[in-house]
């Protein structure tokens, strides 16, 4: 008996030092470009540093047990084990520890951070439709309407351009039904909801497009219908000069008139 | 004429009734009258009346009602199980075969959207029929999830293990099992109206400007409801009143207990579903605006009414599971279940916390930002009390004397999945992970953990354990092992990447996705069709064990609960006499605990 616990014990402590290991090291998360991004992150490889001595300690103590305490012949029974006061009280402590330590940090530490500067450098509006995005670069008079054409066309959807290291305020809402503003390399999203303005900040820190990495793309998160997996558009963000440049360029495009439009409208639907 | 035939005729006699009427009184009123909504929704109304007369609550009821003598529905054999019958495990077998044949259905929906999302592009569906197909699939699996266990072998168990002669209501019983089949038609219908496309969560607007075909879903969810509560009123009369002379709240099965808090959060959190689907239904033929916008309601008010039941019926699911989980590890470790006052605390922890964590399922959905941290900290706490299921299952294997038949293996593979399952949600309930996880493939990823790998494993555990004593016959225990290695394994290749495909940016309920994710979607969908195929080997193995499997004993497990304490299959009243409860229904290796019960022989 007090041989198995020490094993079990000695057995958990290994597993959990490889699973910590790898866990800190290993680089499951694709290519990101915010700060709310890294810290988003940082919260997924917390809570698997977290999870790494609960799932071992289960698994260790399954594994153990069927290895070494089957039965060898039908008459054999179990130890008469109702209950043990001392593990009871310590695993209740232990998991309540554990459910208050991840509550704190990553939950709430992360959370006030994603909500803890309401200031921007840029406001970007975004209506959904099904299925379609619809930008508006207010300051600067630039929109633009992604179709649902997919991915095997995304190029031929116009590039939402942000700039690095500038924070920007997206202001989502739907004129239909609920839609979700979500572009994975920066971690973030949030849903559209007709009715209803709802804003997410993001200070971006790196360049980065869609042909890098396709996490580099809207996409409607929320199902709204037919044409929600190609209510996606490409993603580019450029330093700051270059983003001038490419709003300059989109003034121009605008200014020289409708023809544009008139194409934007024959989206293929599905 | 066989009860379910009149129960059709009538149903259909009433749809035509409703509908006909409707439509008069529009035209009536000058308006048109043939219009898909009102029509198709009052027909609907008067059609389960109708079923539900035909079937049998007109020969009961109704009849007391008016004076006239009931005509209670007697048959022998394979006829008890198309009528009005009482007997709580003639009803346990209607809704195991109801319920394990839209398994098999949505399980073949899942091959198909599979093949689909193997190669990014679009392969057999477009996406309007992969979205019809997809909510077809979750909706049939979330009632499966729901609905098998309880119904199964809620109704066949509980009495048995209690030491009771049938359920408290049998023919309220009865009544909960016959208003399936209404809801079960207008699903397996639906595909020919056009389907619906917004998911088992039906979320408006979207469920208010869809094809007419999403009221099926609301009505099917709203019928499916009142079954579920009429169910659990039942099993909780039945506990409290009928429990053998002996059985104390203190020797009760960990599965009657699992049964017990289930129907607890079933009672009283269906009516919110309920309501839900009304209020859409009433938004899409009635006109009035809980949910729209562009006419002042609000859509996030139904996601609210919605968490709030399937929140709880997250757990509804998993609970009897549990149950059936601790119950096979104590009688195959042959040792009492280890801390059963906490494992039951437990369970009630579960069963309290689970009314107050709903909101974590829309972090992202623009509801007041006063909520989240509250809402993260309550789905945090609920950790604690199932902690301590884990807690009771360790500690039972601990120093026990293990035996590896079928069931067992299911229940660890079970404990195993479940495991990561309640991993994954505790990203998925911290704030910030959940902003990028939310509505992804690691959201797929992580209740398919706990449905079908916590869940279903159970189900199957169940399955195993109790296919013996319901048919009477044995099946093969190699075969079981092959399933249950095929489908542990596959389960997890199926499903373990996904949670990767969501990180990596692969949002939910898509028919076609960025074309870098087509490896692990090829790996994926093959892993599946493996996983679908170890199905194949179960319904083998049942099938030929049924027709000539060996005669089982009453007790092949040696376990000590009361249901193996009667013939197997159990004659009709379970017991020769009112069986005495002398001691606890785990009190392996303790001689002076002696048996469970005394059941005396005929007296
Ligand atoms: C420790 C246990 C659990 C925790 C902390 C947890 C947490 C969560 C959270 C926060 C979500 C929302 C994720 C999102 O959409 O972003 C979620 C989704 C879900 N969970 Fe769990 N959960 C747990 C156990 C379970 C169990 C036992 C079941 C079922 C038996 C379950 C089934 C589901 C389902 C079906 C969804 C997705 C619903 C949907 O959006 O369609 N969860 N869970
Ligand atoms: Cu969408
Ligand atoms: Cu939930």
């Amino acid at each position: 008996m007090r041989r198995d616990v020490v094993l079990v014990g000695l057995l958990w402590v290994l597993a959990t030092l490889v699973g910590e290991y790898v866990v800190s090291t290993l680089d499951i998360y694709p290519p990101k470009a915010a700060l709310e991004a890294e810290h988003i992150d940082q919260a997924i490889r917390t809570l698997l540093m977290l999870a790494v001595p609960v799932f071992n300690f289960v698994v260790v103590v399954m594994l153990y047990s069927i290895w070494r305490f089957r039965a060898r012949d039908e008459a054999e029974v179990g130890e008469p084990i109702y209950t043990h006061r001392t593990f009871t009280v310590g695993w209740l402590v232990v998991t309540s520890a554990l459910a208050a330590v991840l509550f704190y940090n990553p939950g709430y530490v992360g959370w006030k951070f994603l909500k803890s500067n309401p200031t921007a450098d840029l406001e970007i509006q975004v209506t959904a439709a099904q299925w379609h995005w619809h930008i508006t670069y207010p300051d600067y008079g630039v929109s633009l309407k992604s179709r649902p054409i997919g991915f095997a066309r995304i190029e031929e959807n116009p590039v939402l351009a942000l700039p690095a290291g500038k924070r920007v305020k997206f202001e989502v809402t739907s004129d239909d039904v609920i839609h979700s503003f979500w572009i994975p390399a920066l971690r973030m999203k949030v849903d559209a909801v007709p009715g209803v303005v709802t804003t997410m900040y993001v200070t971006i820190t790196e360049t980065g497009s869609y042909e890098e990495d396709a996490v580099f793309r809207v996409q409607c998160a929320e199902l709204c219908g037919t044409g929600h997996p190609r209510m996606t558009m490409p993603v580019v963000i450029l330093e700051p000069e270059e983003f001038e440049d490419w709003i300059k360029q989109q003034q121009m495009q605008e200014a020289m008139g409708g023809s544009m439009e008139g194409m934007e409208k024959q989206g293929d639907g599905h | 004429m066989l009860p379910v035939f009149r129960g059709l005729m009538w149903g259909v006699i009433g749809f035509l009734i409703g509908g006909g009427l409707t439509a008069l009184i529009r035209g009536v009123l000058g308006l048109e009258p043939w219009v898909f909504g009102s029509v198709f929704l009052v027909g609907y109304l008067f059609g389960l009346a109708g079923w539900l007369l035909g079937v049998g609550v007109w020969d009961t009821w109704m009849r007391e009602f008016l004076g006239l003598e009931p005509r209670p529905y007697q048959a022998e054999g394979w006829r008890r199980y198309f009528g009005f019958t009482t007997d709580h495990k003639v009803i346990g077998i209607q809704y195991g075969a109801t319920f394990l044949g839209m398994f098999f259905l949505a399980g073949l929906l899942a091959m198909m959207m599979r093949i689909e999302l193997m190669q990014p592009g679009r392969d057999i569906f477009n996406f309007a029929q992969y979205n019809r197909v997809m909510s077809l699939h979750g909706f049939l699996m979330v009632l499966v999830a729901v609905t098998a266990i309880p119904g199964m072998f809620g109704n066949y168990f509980v009495p048995l293990m209690i030491g009771a002669e049938d359920m408290a209501f049998p023919r309220m019983n009865a009544l909960s099992f016959w208003i399936w089949p209404p809801a079960a038609i207008l699903l397996l219908l639906s595909p020919f109206f056009g389907g619906w496309d917004s998911g088992w969560t039906g979320y408006p607007p979207l469920a208010l400007t869809n094809d007419p075909g999403q009221m099926f879903y609301n009505l099917a969810f709203f019928t499916g409801g009142l079954s579920s509560v009429v169910g659990s009123i039942n099993f909780l009369t039945t506990i409290i009143t009928m429990r053998a002379p002996g059985m104390t709240w203190g020797r009760l099965p960990i599965f009657v207990w699992s049964i017990f808090m289930t129907s607890i959060m079933s009672l009283t959190a269906t009516q919110f579903v309920g309501v839900a689907m009304l209020m859409t239904v009433l938004d899409r033929v009635a006109n009035t605006a809980f949910f729209d916008p562009a006419r002042g309601g609000y859509p996030l008010i139904y996601q609210h009414i919605f968490w709030f039941y399937s929140h709880p019926a997250v757990y509804v699911m998993m609970m009897p599971a549990w149950g059936i989980m601790l119950e096979v590890l104590a009688h195959f470790a042959r040792k009492p279940l280890f801390a059963y006052k906490w494992a039951v605390a437990g369970f009630g922890g579960v069963t309290a916390l689970s009314f107050a964590v709903w909101a974590h399922h829309m972090f992202t959905s623009g509801m007041p930002e006063t909520l989240h941290v509250p809402f993260m900290a309550t789905t945090e706490s609920i950790s604690v009390p199932t902690g301590l299921i884990f807690l009771s299952a360790l500690g039972t294997l601990w120093q026990g004397k293990l035996r590896f038949k079928t069931p067992m293996l299911f229940a660890l593979g079970g404990l195993f999945n479940f495991l990561i399952g309640g991993i994954t949600g505790v990203f998925n309930s911290d704030l910030p992970a959940d902003v990028h996880l939310h509505d992804t493939f690691w959201v797929v990823s992580h209740f398919h953990y706990t449905i079908v790998g916590g869940a279903i494993f159970g189900l199957f555990a169940g399955i195993y354990y109790w296919y013996p004593k319901m048919v009477g016959r044995m099946y093969s225990e190699r075969l079981g092992r092959l399933h249950f290695w095929l489908m542990f394994i596959f389960f997890n290749l199926v499903f373990l990447p996904m949670a990767w495909l969501g990180l990596h940016g692969m949002n939910r309920r898509i028919g076609d996705y960025p074309p870098e994710l087509g490896g692990v979607n090829a790996f994926v969908s093959i892993s599946a069709f493996i996983l679908g195929a170890s199905f194949l080997i179960f319904l083998y193995n049942m099938v030929m064990a049924w027709a000539r499997g060996p005669v089982a004993e009453a007790n092949p497990w040696g376990a000590r609960t009361l249901e193996w304490a009667t013939s197997s299959p159990p004659p009709v009243h379970n017991f020769p006499a009112v069986p005495q409860v002398l001691s606890g229904p785990y009190d392996y290796g303790v001689p002076e605990a002696g048996v469970h019960a005394a059941v005396p022989v005929e007296s």
